[in-house]
């Protein structure tokens, strides 16, 4: 007993010994799914945030303190996320990066608002998120009205006169399908069938059915990828060959493994670029360095978008030397303007959103690829 | 012309009903229990065909028709495997425990096989290499897919041969005796233990068949596919009359026929609440199920 | 209540009444989370440990008193601690109606038949069903709760608000298994054909243990909706049935220290032992299988009432005092 005593006692006098830490560090926050069903949303985030703290540090840190960052795990579900989100507050974070789904930052806002913490989303696209008046909430990933705008013209583009509209009841799913309803009946577009699908099934030969049966020129799901996919090659097997669109959650390389190349080929969806696909030197040198660290290239924009994140929080730290919400936020808001991201430049208008078009259309060719449409 | 299509689809998607419902029907004639964790061996059947697929490609070896043939034997062999295990550590310890230690238990084994699973595949989804052609007929102005027209054949064929072993063999009436009265049939010399692994080897076998079909007819699996895919094979099962093995076939094609129609007609996005209400109705209005239950009163 | 159980609880609320004191917002909130389960749980435990039903859809009855609260109040603006009262009768309502057409059926169907239930209530919600429900999305914007003009807005001020409630509910149900109606549902549990035959109307009796459990289920949803200020349907789906069936079970169905500690055994654990997040389910699983293979009557098993001569000499007159008059506890 008393052997263990002085053990402790040694160890406790040494610790304090130890010379006090240059100064202490900048805590940052990394709210992401990195279980649940959007793991490797999570994972891809993770990496990406981790991968800026580190080049962060090499630089020197923050303001002459070292950056820490703090990861939780939102387990993709808003009760988990908002415990999350109270450990977050509790470890002495300035700002916050996170999440991704629109419905688990949602469960999030409050908390953090309220410890006076910016938070950054970099994957959540409702459109409420931002409406609400607060304060310390910031987004790098575009809005689903943007969304919507774009994959209303694109349905124009087509020269569609009868549209079929298909959700899976999610939020965002659903509201996506919503903007877009509303888009083309202010166009006078004819939209002939709208409903649901049940996510996780297998087997859609009934909706298809039904689909067909309502006789469109195009349908526009606005779901996720695995439902698509198996859309997708379920069409093709009932021979049924009119245009699919998509919306952003289709975009993902296990599409074209579900479908199938020959089901997949000519499918067009909307996407924020994929990071393959980011154009400028500085984009393709991170992208290099991400490869480098990790033996492969990012796959999600939503992570690189969690990347962009870390790097304007460090940039309104750095611009205004200081740590504090408001004034990180006033000058998030204010001072930074088209800050050259690697998705592209980002500025924020007064409600948090990101300033400017981001959306873009893809197809799948025929070997699978995604191509970026002009 | 809709509804000739959707009742298509309806008898295709009430098959693999119907050959799951089978493995519930055939273990709670004899145990009075419902095995929660059945959906998930039709889960392990399909993630073990993949995985048996991938890594032995028979196919390329052997043709198709064979290839397949000995896959399936093969999965529905493990997965009998599994089903007999599962017996013997979840379900024969609680077998003389009250009711309710036997459906936690049985829930306890579906998170832990689930699990598991999820563990050692990942959290994605998976796909299944794809083999099959994908030509259709066309009949009378429907556009049928011949692989459609196989799962119903194929699970007909399988429940036609389990109608006729239970019916004609002496293994069979054992199985009949049991599920009528355990201590008159132990009486008789029938060692009830045997027919208990002998049901736990056929129903998992036959779940794990239905697994495989559904890869590699969607193409795609998931971890979690066993609970919906379950449910409505109970629902099935009910359906059809407990414990009733031609039961459970009519009741898994009608059920997928409903299923089809009320999503083609009402809507699509109530088509599960459509499966679940006609569960609650039939324990309602008809708790014997349509083709009658086959259970011992057991207070 | 005997003795010893009284003075373990009021041990405990000592503790209890003390911690928001020394541990942080976030143990705070964990353990409002644990008083939120310990009274689902409770609510559960007079349908499927007092009465002996076997409900697997309990979430729906949670679901439906947190929604009322959320619509009056979003839409109506009536206050949420006013809507406690609405969301409990409201819940017992829906309940009744449902469990009366399938209320005689046996064990398995009746869990079977509660599982679609359950399902089907979550499904109306992401329907957005009567246009109210707001679909996946949910209902945001639920206000915080005012009570004597002050608004509870911090995990500490929701832990005593929640708590509360807890302890009101562990002293109601305690007198309620000893009352007339607490002793009926044990007489059906153990054996409905000598309650029937004994006068006991049993299929009146079951409808109330649902009413009641429901009602208390609503009640905890309102509290939950308070404190989320968003809900949506995926907080009330079929795996939350199943993990309140869970701590009933494992505490001991019927006893209600048991499920109270179960709540917190369940709820607490995966909070200390985040780290093995994957294979936490998996263990869940094996544990529930080897408790009921080894110790099926739960952590607390409930034991039957004792009744003391004081309890039958304080009933109606007509009652005589002799006979059953076991050792005091």
């Amino acid at each position: 007993m008393k052997r263990t005593l002085t053990v402790l006692a040694l160890a406790l006098g040494l610790s304090s010994a130890a010379p006090a830490a240059a100064a202490d560090p900048i805590k940052i926050g990394l709210l992401a799914p990195l279980t649940g069903s959007w793991a490797s949303e999570g994972q891809e985030m993770k990496r990406n945030v981790e991968l800026q703290t580190a080049e962060a540090n090499a630089r020197g840190g923050l303001l002459g303190r070292p950056v820490e960052l703090v990861v939780e795990d939102d387990g993709g579900d808003p009760r988990t996320a908002s415990l999350a989100a109270q450990r977050l507050t509790t470890s002495g974070v300035v700002a916050v990066i996170g999440t991704y789904g629109s419905a688990v930052t949602e469960a999030t806002q409050n908390i953090l608002d309220e410890a006076g913490v910016i938070q950054v989303a970099n994957g959540s696209t409702a459109v409420r998120l931002t409406e609400k008046g607060l304060q310390h909430f910031f987004r790098t990933c575009p809005r689903d009205d943007e969304q919507g705008r774009v994959g209303a013209s694109l349905i124009q583009k087509v020269k569609a006169s009868r549209v079929a509209l298909l959700h899976d009841n999610s939020a965002y799913s659903k509201g996506l399908a919503d903007e877009i309803d509303a888009l083309l009946k202010a166009r006078n577009v004819n939209v002939v069938f709208f409903d649901a699908l049940t996510p996780k099934e297998q087997d859609y030969s009934a909706i298809l059915t039904k689909l067909k049966a309502a006789g469109p020129d195009v349908v526009f799901f606005t779901g996720y990828y695995p439902e698509a996919g198996l859309l997708l090659k379920q069409k093709r097997q009932m021979g049924w060959t009119v245009p699919f669109l998509g919306g952003d959650a289709i975009n993902n390389p296990d599409l074209v493994k579900i479908a199938g190349k020959e089901a997949a080929q000519g499918f067009r969806f909307l996407s924020p670029p994929i990071p393959s696909d980011l154009d400028t030197p500085e984009a393709r040198a991170y992208v290099a360095a991400y490869q480098k660290k990790y033996g492969e290239a990012p796959s999600s924009i939503y992570g690189v978008l969690a990347g962009d994140g870390f790097r304007v929080i460090a940039r309104a730290i750095e611009a205004t030397k200081s740590v504090k919400a408001d004034a990180l936020r006033d000058y998030l808001v204010g001072g930074l303007k088209d800050f050259p991201g690697y998705t592209g430049k980002i500025s924020f208008n007064a409600k948090g959103d990101r300033v400017g078009e981001l959306y873009r259309v893809y197809q799948v060719d025929a070997e699978g690829r995604f191509q970026l449409q002009p | 012309m809709q509804f000739f299509e959707q009742l298509v689809n309806g008898l295709a998607v009430g098959s693999i009903y119907a050959l799951i419902a089978l493995g519930y029907t055939m273990v709670y004639g004899v145990l009075k229990l419902i095995n929660f964790a059945h959906g998930d061996l039709f889960t392990y059947g399909a993630y073990l065909g993949m995985t048996l697929l991938a890594s032995l490609a028979l196919q390329d070896r052997l043709g198709v028709g064979l290839g397949l043939l000995l896959l399936a034997l093969m999965v529905m062999g493990l997965v009998a495997v599994i089903g007999v295990v599962l017996e013997r550590v979840a379900y024969r310890p609680v077998r003389n425990s009250p009711r309710l230690s036997a459906v936690v238990s049985a829930l306890g084994a579906s998170v832990f096989l689930q699990n598991a699973l999820m563990l050692i595949y990942g959290a994605r989804y998976q796909v299944f290499p794809d083999l099959l052609p994908q030509t259709a007929l066309d009949i009378f102005g429907l556009h049928v897919p011949l692989l459609r027209i196989a799962v119903v054949l194929i699970s007909v064929a399988m429940m036609a041969v389990l109608v006729l072993f239970v019916q004609r063999t002496r293994l069979g009436a054992a199985i009949r005796a049991t599920a009528i009265d355990p201590s008159a049939a132990q009486l008789m010399g029938i060692d009830v233990n045997r027919v208990i692994r002998l049901v736990f080897v056929i129903g998992p076998a036959l779940g794990g068949a239905a697994g495989l079909l559904v890869g590699l007819t969607y193409g795609q699996i998931s971890f979690t596919m066993g609970w919906i895919y379950g449910m409505k094979a109970f629902t099935a099962a009910i359906l059809g009359g407990i414990g009733n093995i031609p039961g459970a076939m009519v009741g898994g094609l009608l059920l997928g026929v409903v299923e089809a129609l009320g999503a083609a007609y009402l809507s699509v996005a109530w088509k599960d609440a459509i499966a679940f209400l006609v569960l609650i109705l039939i324990l309602i209005v008809r708790p014997s199920g349509l083709l009658g239950e086959r259970v011992a009163d057991k207070v | 209540m005997s003795r010893r159980l009284g003075t373990g609880y009021a041990a405990a609320a000592a503790v209890l009444l003390v911690i928001p004191l020394v541990a942080g917002p976030y143990w705070v909130d964990v353990l409002n989370n644990i008083g939120l389960y310990a009274l689902l749980a409770l609510s559960l435990n007079v349908i499927l440990g007092d009465a002996g039903l076997f409900n697997m859809g309990h979430a729906a009855f949670y679901a439906v008193g947190a929604y009322t609260t959320a619509i009056l109040n979003t839409r109506l603006g009536v206050p949420v601690l006013w809507t406690l009262p609405v969301a409990a009768v409201i819940s017992a309502a829906f309940a009744t109606a449902v469990a009366r057409p399938v209320v005689h059926l046996r064990g398995d169907y009746l869990l079977v038949v509660t599982i679609g239930m359950g399902e089907i209530v979550r499904i109306a919600l992401v329907n957005n069903v009567f246009g109210l429900t707001g679909g996946a999305n949910g209902i945001f914007g639920i206000a915080r709760p005012v009570l004597l003009g002050h608004r509870i807005r911090r995990p500490e001020e929701f832990y005593y608000l929640i708590w509360g409630f807890v302890a009101v509910t562990v002293l109601l149900f305690h007198r309620l298994a000893r009352s007339r109606f607490g002793r009926a549902l044990a007489y059906l549990r153990e054996d409905e054909v000598a309650a029937e035959g004994s006068g006991v109307p049993t299929a009146r009796y079951r409808l109330l243990a649902f009413a009641v459990g429901a009602a208390w289920a609503g009640m905890a949803g309102t509290l939950y909706a308070a404190k989320m200020t968003i809900i949506s349907p995926e907080s009330f789906g079929f795996w939350e049935s199943v993990v309140l069936f869970l701590i009933v079970i494992l505490g001991g169905s019927g006893s209600i220290p048991g499920v109270v500690a179960a709540a917190a055994l369940v709820v607490g654990l995966p909070e200390v032992f985040r780290g093995f997040a994957s294979a936490r389910m998996l263990v869940f699983g094996a544990v529930m299988v080897v408790m009921m293979i080894f110790r099926p009557q739960g952590l607390f098993p409930s034991r039957l009432p004792r009744f003391r001569p004081a309890d039958l000499t304080a009933a109606a007159p007509e009652e005589r005092p002799a006979g059953a008059a076991e050792g005091a506890p």
